[in-house]
């Protein structure tokens, strides 16, 4: 029967090529727009290079500050986070770092700009960083003050040009030159969290880095011993929190969060809009208004193409074909159009981002389709089969057999 | 005539009412992107209110580790006269640091006569700022020394806030803010707006308040006028000296064209990436429109044929089908209307009505230009039937 | 009324050339009710069709009202059938959508008439043929012959001096078909309206003023 059924839909689609080329463009096309908002999403915050512990660690990326007439955040301070964040039992390792500022470079008369952050040594034992050469600076050169980097791939090519090997070698950023110790696989800056050019230790900062105050250019990520830690180092972030004294009269509360990765990342600094939340709801909107067109355009078009066939239908009918089989028939032929439209769609994407790799509009940030991306794109397609076929469906098996013979 | 199709159309609307939320749809998208491009083309027609070429942003820590007032002056004015002796500046300014096309906001309320303004950007920098940024008075002065010792302190307003503040009346002399003398402030000037986040982006509201030697405690951005012959040697070396004075701070060079065109950037890309979703979603609702018009003229071929028997032309056969999608259309537009009137009316996302109406007035043609197009070539085929035959089909 | 002279007829596909109509000359006088008979086939509806200046003879020429037809362009013979013509079809070819009044009015709406005489013309079209009640009715709420009375008042609604009826009877049972031709010789008598009729049906053809017959394209009587 399944059989019989694929050849008739394929006979259908073949015999009415002009709407069947609609259905598929529709459908391919949706497809494919979902499968690289997917591929990128999944990207920017699903890749785990270089935090391969994700699941059992906590980032805390701001800290916030309110008072009656006044509110402000930002990322929290290194002097906050030492001493509520860094004290903390639960956690097994913490580590603290700031976000990456900018800086230049001048050499051969070219200039280059750099991204630099300042980390501690618990950064590169937490974080999985690939090292393409070298290792990462240790306690002992940190405590010393010695003004050694690990750098990017893409800053060893930009600065030392085509060399083997740079390690040892000096990078003059900032008007001071530090000694490279370690060369490091590049990220993209949708990483933001930890993307920098050239990485420092905090000592060799040339801004007093211990400054007393709350707010600040720093953010943590604690590591929990196992799994299950984490909810109990969740709380034991908050219960230090709502305790910690206010920093001046001005302010009535002080809010932060040791959050996980994702909620860390769309974090917008302000305790009563939560970041996934409004993410979720810009997404899901968007899907949903990008999906409704094409849908309500196919159950059109599958209306039309059963209308046409009315007579078909009818003499089916007329001929013992019950209103359920004939439902099946036409879900099934609108499952394959679908489907086969998804096969289209998918070789689209392959296309699309291998373009928008090709453009390299963000440095570093290599798209691709894995399997969860191809989950998401199959789930798709199945929805939006049914969805444009059973309302049609149902329309079909209400039509009456006398009439439809007769519209002929 | 009209009345009679309206009729058909009105019978029909069971049949027709997917095909009207289809027409629903589109126009509610086309009305949000439109909305989005009115508002950036609108933005970026009037003028940027700064000259950005050959000036150079310098980033810099402002806690430079000295303590009192006096020395930090001293500090300042002696790194300004440094800078300035090099013969390819032309000027020098430091500003807080919402320069132009940063990513800082800084902004607070504005009350005069019992009127409250919120969001009022706020900048301090001092009286060279005009020269570097080659700005345009609309009325009134600039800073300059005088205005160190005055009786209220002197500020100067963007035209945006004069026209919503002052109305018709000149700004400049009036009297704002509460308490003491020295805490009122006086409008000594207004300036023309300056789009300070790129091209597509609203001037808003702006006020200068002049820097005074208290300011270089948290100040942090220097801007340079730099003649055209200044080239990266010379950046090198205006980063030696400024690394050289400013041993606790980290420095960083920036050139205001390329920060004018990494703002650009953050609505050009989504601006881009919505017109070419966009422009898919309307090819694909084209071809489906374009379908359904088709087969349900292949279905009337019979009432065609009756129509051109008792007197119609072909013509006015073509014309009456594509009549019809247009008050298909004009139903959903109507419906469509209702929604997105409400926008201006309930004044979302603070834009002004202006915009709504355009993005409104554009997207109407929009979706009347596409249906008579998808039901151009349908009407003609219809014109092209051959009532002899049709009406013996049956 | 309706002259036709040494009317041809040849249908041309790729393979095969059919004679449809072969030298038929034909007079229709003012006032007459003639009807034409003949087996499936034979091209009495062509005969109808170029009759009605749907469809252009290949050879010969038609003249209605001493006018000839040759030569008018799309719009004159628009306007020359909405005139002159009225139409009725064995399958009524009533606009679905529409109501009995509204598709009564229907070829009032190819000339300049205002709303209220069209109304006006339409509801008095409809008491001719004894509809007046079923104004507001939508054609699938009427039975064969009442829908087919609907169709008789579209056609004589524009007061047209020729009826061209194609086996107005032939989707009807007797009773009804008999009721559609009381309506049709009415109409002939009353106000002289010249009507052609084609037909299956030797009753019906009796009762008309002359009988054509058509064998395999030709006049046979």
């Amino acid at each position: 029967m399944l059989k019989n059924y694929f050849k008739i839909a394929i006979a259908v689609l073949k015999r009415r090529k002009f709407f069947t080329f609609i259905s598929l463009f529709g459908i391919s096309f949706t497809l494919t727009v979902l499968i690289v908002l997917t591929a990128f999403i999944d990207k920017v915050v699903g890749d785990d290079y270089p935090d391969k512990k994700r699941d059992r660690s906590l980032y805390i990326t701001s800290i916030e500050e309110i008072g009656k007439d006044s509110h402000s955040s930002s990322p929290p301070s290194y002097y906050f986070l030492n001493r509520y964040a860094a004290s903390l039992k639960t956690p097994e390792k913490i580590t603290l770092f700031s976000g990456f500022s900018g800086t230049n470079t001048y050499i051969n008369n070219k200039k280059i700009a750099i991204n630099y952050k300042y980390t501690d040594a618990n950064y590169w034992e937490i974080l999985e960083y690939k090292f393409l050469e070298g290792k990462p600076y240790t306690r002992q050169q940190i405590d010393n003050g010695e003004r050694v980097a690990v750098i990017s791939a893409d800053m060893k090519k930009e600065y030392f040009g085509d060399v083997a090997s740079v390690v040892g070698k000096y990078i003059e950023a900032d008007n001071i030159k530090y000694k490279v110790s370690g060369v490091v696989k590049n990220l993209p800056i949708t990483s933001y969290l930890l993307y920098s050019d050239i990485y420092l230790p905090f000592t060799v900062a040339k801004r007093d880095y211990k400054h007393k105050a709350y707010l600040g250019d720093c953010m943590a990520i604690l590591l929990a011993p196992s799994k299950r830690d984490v909810s109990k180092m969740h709380t034991e972030y908050e219960q230090v929190v709502s305790k910690v004294p206010m920093e001046n009269g001005q302010f009535t509360s002080i809010f932060s969060h040791a959050s996980s990765y994702i909620e860390g990342y769309v974090d917008t600094g302000n305790e009563k809009s939560s970041g996934v939340t409004i993410a979720l709801s810009v997404i899901g909107g968007f899907v949903f208004l990008f999906m409704l067109l094409p849908t309500l355009n196919l159950v059109n078009i599958n209306i039309t193409r059963i209308m046409e066939r009315s007579s078909e239908i009818g003499v089916r009918k007329a001929f013992g074909a019950s209103s359920r089989t004939l439902v099946y028939q036409f879900i099934v032929e609108n499952i394959i159009l679908t489907l086969l439209g998804g096969l289209i769609g998918i070789v689209l994407s392959l296309i699309a981002l291998y373009l928008i790799n090709n453009a390299n509009l963000i440095p570093n940030l290599d798209l691709t389709i894995n399997f969860t991306v191809l989950f998401c794109g199959l789930l798709v397609c199945l929805i939006f089969g049914l969805l444009s076929g059973v309302y049609p469906a149902w329309r079909m098996s209400k039509l009456n057999v006398v009439t439809a013979l007769k519209a002929q | 005539m009209y009345r009679h199709l309206f009729k058909l159309i009105w019978n029909k609307r069971k049949q027709n009412s997917l095909l009207m939320s289809e027409i629903l749809v589109s126009f509610l998208v086309i009305f949000a992107v439109f909305t989005l491009l009115v508002y950036n083309y609108q933005n970026y027609r009037k003028p940027m209110g700064v000259d950005y070429e050959n000036v150079w942003v310098i980033n810099y820590d402002g806690d430079i580790g000295i303590k009192d007032n006096d020395s930090i002056n001293i500090f300042y004015e002696t790194l300004r006269r440094n800078i300035k002796s090099m013969p390819e500046v032309k000027e020098v300014v430091f500003s807080s640091n919402n320069i132009p096309f940063a990513p800082v906001t800084m902004q607070n309320g504005f009350d005069y006569n019992n009127k409250h303004i919120s969001h009022v950007n706020s900048y301090t920098v001092e009286d060279s700022y005009k020269d570097v940024l080659n700005l345009k008075m609309a009325e009134g002065r600039w800073f300059n020394k005088t205005d160190a010792v005055t009786r209220y302190q002197p500020v100067i307003i963007n035209r945006s806030l004069k026209e919503v503040m002052f109305g018709r009346e000149g700004a400049v002399g009036k009297v704002y803010g509460e308490g003491a003398d020295h805490n009122k402030k006086q409008v000594i000037g207004v300036v023309e707006d300056i789009k300070f986040k790129g091209d597509y982006a609203e001037a808003g509201y702006a006020h200068f308040v002049r820097a005074d030697t208290a300011s270089f405690r948290w100040l942090s951005r220097m801007m340079i006028k730099v003649t055209s012959g200044a080239d990266a040697t010379f950046e090198g070396r205006l980063y030696k000296l400024l690394a050289g004075q400013m041993k606790n701070s980290n420095i960083e060079i920036e050139h205001l064209a390329n920060k004018r065109k990494n703002i650009n950037y953050f609505a050009l890309v989504p601006m881009i990436v919505l017109s070419i979703v966009s422009c898919f979603l309307i090819i694909n609702v084209a071809l489906g429109l374009f379908g359904v018009l088709w087969y349900n003229i292949s279905r009337r071929r019979g009432e065609i044929g009756l129509r051109r028997a008792i007197g119609a032309t072909g013509k006015s056969v073509s014309s009456q089908l594509v009549m019809e999608a247009m008050i298909l259309t004009t139903f959903s537009l109507i419906i469509g209307t209702f929604f997105a009137i409400q926008f201006p009316l309930l004044n979302v996302f603070n834009l002004s009505a202006g915009i709504y109406l355009t993005a409104l007035g554009l997207s109407v043609l929009f979706i009347y230009l596409l249906v008579m197009v998808c039901a151009f070539y349908p009407g003609k085929q219809a014109a092209a039937i051959y009532p002899a035959v049709a009406l013996h089909e049956e | 009324m309706i002259r036709l002279q040494n009317i041809e007829k040849v249908y041309r596909t790729d393979t095969i050339e059919t004679l449809a109509l072969n030298s038929i000359s034909l007079d229709v006088e003012k006032g007459e009710f003639l009807s034409i008979m003949g087996p499936s086939g034979c091209g009495k509806s062509t005969l109808l069709n170029i009759m009605g200046l749907l469809d252009a003879p290949s050879k010969g020429d038609v003249r209605i009202d001493d006018q000839t037809t040759q030569h008018l362009s799309d719009k004159q013979l628009a306007n020359f059938r909405n005139q002159k013509l009225g139409f009725i079809f064995q399958s009524y070819h009533l606009i679905n959508d529409l109501q009995v009044l509204d598709n009564v009015e229907l070829p009032l709406l190819y000339r300049n008439t205002t709303a209220k005489q069209r109304k006006l013309l339409a509801s008095e079209a409809l008491a001719k043929v004894g509809l007046t009640n079923r104004i507001k009715h939508f054609p699938t709420q009427l039975s064969g012959g009442q829908r087919q009375r609907v169709a008789i008042a579209r056609a004589i609604v524009g007061r047209p001096e020729i009826i061209l009826a194609d086996e107005p009877t032939g989707n009807l049972d007797s009773a009804m078909g008999n009721e559609i031709m009381e309506i049709l010789m009415q109409l002939n008598k009353e106000d002289g309206t010249t009507i052609v009729m084609v037909t299956h049906d030797e009753n019906m053809a009796n009762k008309t003023h002359r009988l054509v017959r058509l064998f395999d394209g030709a006049q046979v009587q």
